[in-house]
């Protein structure tokens, strides 16, 4: 049997060899620098982009909204209504982030004027960041921005057209981007954003909210002080209420802080909801670590040695065992790159090379693979022992 | 602050698998090497990410030259050798076809994949097995012949088969065979792990292709390909190679016609007597080269006149029901419309509808791959890039979803389910993503295309005249063996060799003075 019997021709091997040296020499001088794929990509991922500070309002009384725009007068980037941006303040010197969820539409951000916005809360104490933001910053500074980040956006071949957002303080900003974004007719489904706020008074983005005339966007206020003249809902956003404005199959996107996060939970539980139909935000670093399950509270007052690797370099820090490497870092000036401070986005991915420590379980976004081999999430990692590790350098 | 050190011997551009096996091989032989990755972990495509607390593959189907334990391949061999010690789980069939009126799932081995096709197109048998045997010859030779090279005449003595059919496309050497159409379709599946139509694509690489896959079978690491590329540069670590991550070069510093080291993004300029680029030829000598007035025009008609392999385009998504709830029985489906690949590869020239995907459902090949109660399900077709040059950023969404949805709704319509009902998760892969991440030119993830103009042969006997900077080496798709993960291994184990055979001539050259 000699299917191939036909193949007498031992020359193949030069005909190809030949057949390629020609279509080299044939081919053209002209370098080809362009790559369209990187272009578009970039549009979207331009990375880090140097902003200032356009203008700063009142958002309500304890809140402001800012507004950014490209320092070299540029657009934006191209992002999903509900994404953060990852914010990079110089503060006496040194740098630190945080992420906030943008509180502008997509939209907004194209064309002439392109611009963004976060709106930030004043904190009861324990946001150095957020205090910073209402009482220091000011027209014309200038931060470091990437943008649009996160998983925090309605996805049409997964989500229902029919949106419930449950919102908690300013857990209320990604909620108003997607409103703007489906009022100017860039986005096509149905939201009904639940916002819990405690007085009529101080309602975060009340103004900006109540503008939106859009038949597809509804509002509703659930007060949880006690304010007498208040006609509409009350108390916490319990499952009746998110029963009572519910359709049939709708997908729930939940964001605000930490507390409602476990209170949400089990009022979702009672409306025996598909896993899939339910998307929380991210919500940052542990408040407090010492909290949770399996943490050794006997450690919780202690400072560590942390010795930190880039490179062939080497610094020794001091690390607290209450708060993350990424503050540890941060707090000696070591730079970082971090997004989400919330274990999730991998930024801040760390090597381990010696000592304990402890990942925050509510937090921790890791890779199997990189579990086995001692890698962590620095904004989710709490220092047990002196450590060393190893980090990008930035 | 000091990062590096003052001269590396060889510093590497890219910590995917060409560049970390790069590393490895020139560590093992006590040189001193940086890895300059700019992604802030190693892998490059071979990766993966968590969503909603699910760790999820981002693009392996299957690795080819593994082999099981004590009969490795080349790659599995090579891990074994270094060190790198991987959990390989086997893929338990070649995979499902459904195809215009076939639905048939092949098993590995010649003579069990030649039974299976017998079954459904009876007499087959001995002409299919025949066929697959004489890929088996052609992939020993190749095997052979890149480790010790020989002359002609040794060469039609010992490699007959690989000599004799170096010249002909694989539709050629097919139809020789006079197999019926049903055969002849359940034999070309596998075309898109190479990404040419039969009537351009050398039988040498169908060869290499089929009897690596239905001969010995396929293998995933248990830990995604994350498993993979940590493995690799944990090890490259231990054996003393720094890898830096988040570091992106921009500039190759070339002086007299040789390299003297690289300068990154972040400013720092790091010497070296070689360097290995994953990065593109196209990108590297159009931009990166410093200065350009050291690129000879010879470097440019080499990569204008070679055509680009294929890019990605996959919808991953994790399901909120297990595969069997699903009625998904195997893990790979590979599914066309049509199996005519010229048909196939003209269609991916542009936007879709794309007829030809395949699938691949982890859970059948590890069963823990996600939580209990849902499975993993993937839908790629590879195009060009060409029809997703002309989606500027404003159109991206749009385009993305429509070409998904597509997707999703055939395959919906082949399980008889409808998986929009069922989706936790879903990510939209395009080219643009894989831009994104490893800055791969034009999202292109098959280097140069196998074709019969850059013929495998052709590569290897021109090789000397593809080098046109002196200390400079690529490793990656875009080298000898092209596309695949099993490939990208062998082409930064090849780099490796050029950069120790010219220490050695160098040596040998010096000390003969």
């Amino acid at each position: 049997m000699n299917y191939y019997g036909f193949l007498q021709d031992v020359g193949g091997a030069s005909r190809v060899t030949k057949m390629r040296r020609e279509a080299i020499e044939n081919a053209s001088v002209f370098p080809v620098k362009y790559d369209a794929i990187a272009e578009t990509a970039k549009a979207w991922h331009p990375g880090k982009l140097r902003l200032v500070v356009k203008e700063i309002r009142q958002a309500s009384p304890t809140a402001k909204t800012v507004r950014f725009v490209r320092k070299d007068g540029g657009e934006l980037p191209y992002f999903y209504a509900g994404q953060f941006i990852s914010l990079e303040f110089e503060i006496d010197g040194k740098t630190v982030s945080r992420p906030y969820s943008i509180s502008s539409a997509p939209f907004e951000a194209r064309g002439e004027g392109s611009f963004a916005e976060i709106t930030v809360r004043r904190s009861k104490g324990d946001g150095f960041i957020a205090d910073y933001i209402n009482d220091k910053l000011k027209p014309g500074d200038e931060v470091t921005g990437n943008m649009g980040l996160g998983q925090f956006y309605w996805e049409p071949l997964r989500d229902s057209k029919h949106v419930v957002a449950l919102a908690g303080g300013t857990g209320i900003t990604p909620f108003a981007s997607m409103a703007k974004e489906i009022a100017a007719g860039k986005l096509d489904y149905d939201l009904t954003i639940i916002f819990g706020s405690v007085s009529a008074d101080d309602i975060i983005l009340k103004d900006e909210l109540d503008r939106i005339k859009c038949d597809k966007v509804k509002i509703v206020h659930v007060l949880s002080g006690d304010d007498p003249s208040w006609q509409g809902e009350r108390g916490f956003i319990t499952a009746d209420i998110i029963k009572k404005y519910s359709a049939k199959d709708s997908t729930y996107f939940i964001c605000g802080p930490q507390a409602m996060y476990r209170f949400m939970r089990e009022e979702l539980k009672k409306l025996d909801i598909p896993a899939r139909r339910v998307r929380f935000e991210v919500f940052g670093q542990a408040r407090d670590i010492t909290a949770y399950d399996g943490y050794p509270a006997e450690k919780a007052g202690e400072t560590f040695s942390l010795t930190v690797k880039r490179g062939i370099a080497e610094d020794v820090i001091p690390a607290r065992a209450c708060e993350s490497l990424v503050t540890a870092f941060e707090r000696a000036g070591i730079k970082i790159d971090t997004a989400c401070r919330s274990g999730e986005c991998g930024f801040c991915r760390t090597k381990v090379l010696s000592g304990e420590y402890f990942v925050c379980p509510e937090n921790d976004g890791r890779r199997a693979a990189d579990k086995d081999f001692n890698y962590v999430h620095a904004c989710s990692c709490y220092p047990l022992s002196d450590m060393t590790v190893r980090i990008p350098i930035e | 602050m000091k990062y590096y050190k003052d001269h590396y011997d060889v510093i590497v551009i890219g910590g995917a698998l060409a560049g970390l096996s790069s590393a490895l091989m020139l560590a093992d032989k006590g040189l001193d090497v940086l890895v300059l990755e700019r992604h802030n972990l190693p892998g490059g495509v071979a990766t993966s990410f968590v969503r909603g607390g699910i760790e999820i593959e981002a693009t392996l189907h299957e690795m080819m030259s593994i082999g099981e334990k004590g009969n490795r391949l080349k790659v599995g061999k090579f891990f074994d050798d270094m060190g790198v010690d991987i959990d390989w789980m086997k893929v338990p069939e070649c995979y499902h076809a459904s195809l215009p009126g076939l639905e048939v799932t092949l098993h590995p081995g010649l003579r069990k994949f030649a039974g299976e096709i017998d079954a459904v197109v009876p007499g087959t048998f001995s002409k299919v097995l025949s066929l697959l045997q004489l890929c088996d010859r052609v992939y020993n030779s190749v095997n052979e012949l890149s480790i010790h090279p020989m002359s002609k005449p040794m060469m039609l003595l010992k490699h007959n088969d690989f000599v004799r059919t170096a010249g002909y496309t694989t539709k050629e050497i097919l139809d020789t065979f006079d197999l019926p159409q049903k055969a002849l379709d359940l034999l070309a599946p596998y075309w898109i792990y190479v990404g040419s139509g039969f009537s351009d694509l050398p039988f040498t690489i169908y060869a290499v292709l089929m009897a690596d896959y239905v001969g010995y079978g396929s293998y995933i690491p248990r830990k995604f390909s994350h498993e993979m590329s940590l493995k690799l540069a944990e090890r490259a670590e231990e054996m003393g190679v720094q890898i830096e991550y988040k570091q992106h070069v921009e500039k190759i510093l070339v002086k007299d016609g040789k390299v003297y080291g690289v300068r990154t993004a972040r400013g720092d300029e790091i010497h070296s007597d070689y360097v290995i680029s994953a990065a593109y030829p196209n990108k590297v000598y159009t931009s990166m080269i410093e200065p350009l007035s050291e690129v000879p025009e010879k470097a440019i008609k080499m990569v204008n006149g070679r055509r680009l392999g294929l890019s990605a385009f996959s919808v991953i998504m994790i399901l909120d029901r297990t595969a069997e709830e699903l009625g998904i029985k195997d893990y790979s489906i590979f599914r066309g419309k049509t199996m005519d690949t010229d048909a196939c590869y003209e269609e991916l020239k542009g936007l879709g509808p794309y007829n030809y995907a395949t699938c691949i459902c982890h859970n059948l090949a590890n069963p823990d791959a996600t939580p209990a109660g849902t499975c993993s399900f993937s839908i790629t077709t590879l195009p060009r890039a060409d029809g997703w040059k002309a989606v500027g950023p404003d159109r991206i969404y749009e385009v993305k979803h429509k070409v998904a949805k597509a997707l999703i709704d055939d395959m919906s319509e082949y399980l008889g389910v409808d998986l929009l009902d069922h989706i936790l998760e879903i990510v939209i892969e395009t080219p643009m993503t894989i831009s994104h991440y490893t800055g791969m030119w034009n999202g292109c993830i098959y280097g140069y295309a196998h074709t019969m103009e850059d013929h495998i042969i052709a590569r290897l006997q021109t090789e000397e005249e593809d080098r046109f900077i002196e200390g400079l080496e690529f490793a990656g798709a875009h080298q000898i063996s092209g596309d695949g993960m099993g490939p990208a291994v062998t082409n930064g184990r090849k780099a490796a060799k050029l950069v120790l055979d010219d220490i050695a001539k160098k040596r040998k050259g010096a000390s003969a003075k």
